[in-house]
């Protein structure tokens, strides 16, 4: 395990190796036994499964949680939790009001399930240092934040009511901001933006309202003297430069893209580069190879700055 | 006075450029000059939703885009559909029919569901973003004979598995059909589903098979 050599990757640099990160996600639970609501809602067996998975994948670094879910319920949605799977949003406050009219305020240390997070990041930190893997923070960003704060109205408002959209956009910036600090706080050697739903807006709409509300958190995630990255899902293709030039060290893609265009694209803007092992077609499903799925990323990605990863 | 083939084009290009007025004025238009509804549902309103189809499959267009268009498209719907006679030999049936949680795109779902609306089947339309008990609840409310989900994003296509067999559980009779840009025939049989769309461009034609299929196994 090497925690700097992923750190160096992230950040676009050169490595005798491509460090490897499982974003095993509720798969921790699977592997301790346990139900994903049950490991979510427990610090120690939080902290219990997050080891166990670097352990037994003998990972360079590992999300200490992959719940987008966090920020919205700390600012007041509520959750349905299921026993394999990350909670759902059920409700959704800006439905119909800003964030101020809804009276939504910035989470907090104490709000919701923050608490929880800090002290199984006290209980996880030690052990995965002393495996020289890196811990990680994945907070949700600012599009699919707002998705849960509004719904799916967000994504016609961007046109229709532009004024109202950028209002709980840039709010979701600052909660992600606020959850930046907060992994920060707890010791995260890389804290990563993840807004899955960033990839289904055109290039223009993202660099009206994804770009700006990413750097609040940016910002907030190199003060801290930490590494920052980028996390999108689905075909992004058109919005790739966007990522690029977003101002994190790094990105990280999923199964959808090819893995030399985005290699190309990495290096020629000099950031980190993750992805993109078929997490669902071979890794859940197994419809494909996943030795062979595995061979042809690491061909893809090489080893400057490139992390091999779940897509 | 525009002509039939005008009003077509207007309603079509009413979709394409997400212009809900447009195309409210072109059907109300299309239906005073007595024109039959369900060419303008198939020629007009459906051709428009093709082009949005290849403009998403081309990545010119992406999910606000598309929602705007299924917008007018369902503002032209709306005054078109009741001017459609049933017929006789229409399936008396029902379909519960949603884009999966954690997908907000729907294009392939909409046209579908058009498809099941102007064939005389009773849809159940859950939206998008639906809750996977959602599916399951509305089944059981309606008790509908097909379930119809789509999703575009590989996260969000795991969904549907816990859907089926939370349906087949309560009910093996129910039809399951899939379809979005995610979804291959494998992936639909390996979750155990009945049925699959290909993709959202061919959701249409996809749509009338599914139907025939259901159709069939309605007989046997």
């Amino acid at each position: 395990m090497a925690k700097q050599m992923l750190i160096d990757a992230y950040r676009g640099k050169r490595t005798d190796k491509a460090p490897w990160v499982p974003y095993a996600g509720v798969h921790c639970a699977f592997l301790i036994n346990e139900p994903a609501d049950k490991m979510l809602q427990d610090a120690e067996l939080l902290a219990k499964g997050v080891v166990n998975a670097a352990k037994r994948y003998k990972a360079d670094g590992i999300p200490l949680l992959f719940d987008l879910s966090v920020e919205a319920n700390s600012v007041g949605c509520d959750l349905k939790w299921w026993p394999d799977n990350v909670p759902s949003v059920t409700n959704h406050p800006c439905s119909d009001k800003t964030p101020e009219q809804a009276g939504l305020k910035l989470p907090t240390k104490d709000s919701g399930r923050w608490p929880l997070l800090f002290e199984a990041a006290k209980i996880a930190k030690p052990q995965l240092e002393e495996m020289d893997c890196a811990m990680m923070g994945l907070f949700c960003g600012p599009l699919t934040l707002a998705s849960h704060l509004a719904g799916v109205r967000i994504f016609t408002d961007v046109y229709k009511n532009p004024e109202f959209a950028a209002e709980v956009i840039k709010f979701a910036g600052e909660v992600g901001a606020r959850a930046a600090e907060l992994y920060a706080e707890m010791g995260c050697d890389i804290v990563a933006i993840v807004d899955p739903v960033a990839s289904q807006i055109k290039s223009e709409t993202f660099q009206k309202f994804v770009t700006p509300n990413c750097q609040p958190a940016i910002k907030a995630i190199h003060d801290a003297g930490i590494t920052s990255s980028f996390f999108i899902c689905g075909d992004c293709t058109k919005v790739m430069e966007d990522v690029c030039k977003l101002g994190t060290h790094g990105f990280a893609i999923d199964e959808q893209l090819n893995l030399n265009f985005v290699r190309d694209l990495a290096r020629k803007y000099g950031v980190g580069f993750g992805g993109n092992l078929k997490l669902t077609l071979a890794l859940s499903l197994g419809l494909l190879s996943p030795r062979e799925d595995a061979i042809v990323s690491l061909a893809a990605g090489g080893q400057h700055g490139y992390t091999f990863a779940p897509g | 006075m525009s002509t039939k083939e005008e009003l077509l084009e207007q309603m079509k290009n009413g979709v394409v450029e997400y212009q809900e007025d447009v195309v409210k004025e072109a059907a109300q238009a299309y239906l005073d000059a007595g024109h039959l509804a369900l060419d303008g549902v198939m020629d007009g309103l459906a051709a428009g939703m093709q082009v949005v189809g290849e403009l998403y499959d081309a990545n010119e267009y992406f999910v606000p885009e598309v929602l705007m268009c299924a917008d007018a498209l369902y503002a032209g719907l709306d005054i078109l559909r009741p001017h459609i006679p049933k017929k006789e030999d229409d399936v008396n049936a029902q379909v519960v029919i949603g884009s999966i949680q954690g997908d907000v795109h729907d294009i392939g779902k909409n046209l579908v569901k058009m498809m099941f609306d102007v064939a005389g089947w009773d849809v159940h339309d859950l939206g998008r973003d639906v809750p996977l008990e959602k599916f399951v609840e509305e089944q059981l409310r309606t008790d509908s004979e097909v379930v119809a989900m789509s999703a575009m994003m590989t996260t969000t296509m795991l969904g549907m598995k816990k859907v089926i067999e939370m349906i087949k559980e309560k009910n093996p009779n129910v039809g399951i059909m899939l379809g979005g840009a995610p979804v291959t025939k494998d992936v639909a049989n390996l979750f155990g589903a009945d049925g699959y769309a290909e993709s959202a461009g061919n959701a249409v034609s996809e749509g009338i098979k599914m139907i025939s299929r259901l159709r069939e196994m309605r007989e046997k």
